[in-house]
């Protein structure tokens, strides 16, 4: 009942295994609480929770993911409050079901060589960018191109099916690169035409089509 | 049915639309034989997906660049300290924690004076907070003329404070709450110093403590977690130094900065 009889040498261990991930952690608390304050908080809560929740981590699995999952969760739940916030997500995260809103211009800029133009982005606009992102994608993105979780890993730090993860990522990457575009054309980096609309994420639909021609 | 269901299953259009998982590598193997099968045989495919890839890994190289941040010193520090105080025997935790100065400033009752008040001895506070935390600086004292300029939206004129052994540190951008700030920190012959700097056209930074006059200046004085702080205000600009001075050492600092601008 009461943790004294974890001993010391399990306690090394917490450390050992885990503050080495102390940097990608602050890192990704930075960009969902977009404040150095909050930021700390948010990690130090997370290794508290860590270690005192050290005994149900099973041994050998992924001491990473778990901590982003502890610190995932501590965000959501003390930013709970801000309820406005999440229920955008879900409203937009229902359009995106029914029209193929996502543009493709700025990843096709981006992949033309004349136009390679996040390189000349400023970090700030770059991290500007990323904030603007609605929190449900961008927690997807970070844990993808930030911190290269893989969707399933992604799935369980998040608690959610994988279709979701792809989906997430999906919108959440062309967002990025429209609002990266945007600053880009602010600070006379590019030059914007109009693009047309396409495209979703299909792989599981594809998975279920083949197996059932399979 | 019974034949082998393996290669060029793929079209343009599924894999157009999973391209993400191709470049993420997150096919099984066998999608990863049929997207491969496809785009052996489709030139236009493999451009989008060439295309795509390079967007892809310029954009996450971006993204790490400019997003990977160190955790800072300091929380590094505190979060060990945390660590080693979990690690104590809970009745040593139940007995220990409570800073001298905590229970000294209580006993004196600062913190019920604090308590007394609504509203905004909680800027105080998290002054006290912010400053108590030591967060690394961003440009040292030589440096700082002008590097305020563009990051905040007010113009804030540091106080010049005089007296022996007082020196600017540096500074870095801060917040009280909502509010943003300049933070300035100062070395003193003991100790340190930490100034807050925020602009409040509106007057909502009225702070509690009691009311020392100096000169012609009136400044709030507070003292908390053993920490003196002195607010005063200069038209639309409120300024908090938060020192673990003695009070009259402190109203001796803030006299000489008020001296300064009232040329």
């Amino acid at each position: 009942m009461f943790d004294l009889r974890q001993n010391d040498l399990t306690r090394d261990e917490f450390q050992e295994l885990a503050l080495k991930h102390i940097d990608p952690l602050y890192s990704a608390a930075l960009r969902l609480t977009k404040n150095d304050r909050d930021a700390e908080d948010l990690v130090q809560d997370t290794f508290l929770r860590a270690y005192r929740f050290f005994d149900k981590f099973e041994r050998g699995t992924n001491m990473k993911a778990w901590l982003f999952k502890i610190l995932t969760n501590t965000f959501i739940n003390r930013y709970r409050r801000s309820v406005k916030e999440r229920s955008i997500v879900e409203g937009s995260e229902r359009d995106a079901v029914h029209e193929r809103f996502v543009s493709r211009e700025a990843a096709d800029f981006a992949a033309n060589p004349e136009q390679y133009f996040f390189d000349r982005l400023l970090s700030d606009d770059v991290l500007k960018a990323v904030d603007s992102l609605p929190i449900d994608f961008r927690m997807v993105v970070i844990l993808a191109d930030l911190q290269e979780f893989s969707y399933k890993e992604i799935a369980e730090i998040l608690d959610v099916p994988v279709g979701t993860v792809m989906s997430r990522l999906y919108r959440g990457r062309r967002l990025l690169q429209k609002a990266l575009a945007s600053y880009a054309v602010v600070s006379g980096v590019l030059q914007l035409p109009e693009g047309e609309g396409e495209g979703s994420i299909d792989l599981e639909s594809y998975r279920r089509r083949r197996g059932k021609s399979a | 049915m019974g034949n082998e269901p393996v290669t060029a299953a793929m079209d343009c259009a599924e894999l157009t639309r999973s391209i993400d998982a191709l470049l993420d590598g997150e096919f099984d193997a066998r999608e990863q034989v049929e997207a491969e099968a496809h785009l052996a045989g489709c030139g236009e495919c493999r451009t989008m997906a060439d295309r795509q890839a390079r967007a892809r890994n310029a954009l996450r190289a971006r993204l790490r660049a400019a997003a990977h941040t160190p955790a800072p010193a300091a929380l590094r520090a505190r979060l060990e300290q945390a660590l080693a105080r979990e690690r104590r025997p809970l009745w040593r935790r139940v007995l220990s924690p409570v800073p001298v100065a905590t229970l000294a400033a209580c006993a004196a009752g600062a913190l019920v004076v604090l308590a007394s008040h609504s509203g905004n001895e909680a800027l105080v506070e998290e002054a006290i907070r912010v400053h108590h935390r030591a967060l690394p600086l961003e440009v040292d004292a030589s440096a700082m003329p002008g590097w305020f300029a563009g990051k905040l939206d007010f113009h804030p004129a540091p106080p010049h404070f005089r007296g022996d052994g007082v020196k600017m540190e540096g500074a870095r951008l801060s917040n009280l709450r909502e509010w943003p700030a300049a933070y300035i920190r100062y070395q003193l012959p003991r100790g340190e110093a930490g100034l807050f700097i925020v602009d409040d056209p509106k007057g909502r930074f009225d702070a509690p403590g009691r009311e020392v006059h100096i000169g012609p200046q009136v400044i709030r004085v507070v003292n908390a977690r053993g920490y003196n702080v002195a607010v005063w205000r200069d038209q639309e600009i409120v300024y908090s130094l938060v020192s673990d001075l003695g009070e009259d050492a402190l109203f001796q600092l803030v006299r000489t900065a008020q001296a300064e601008s009232g040329r």
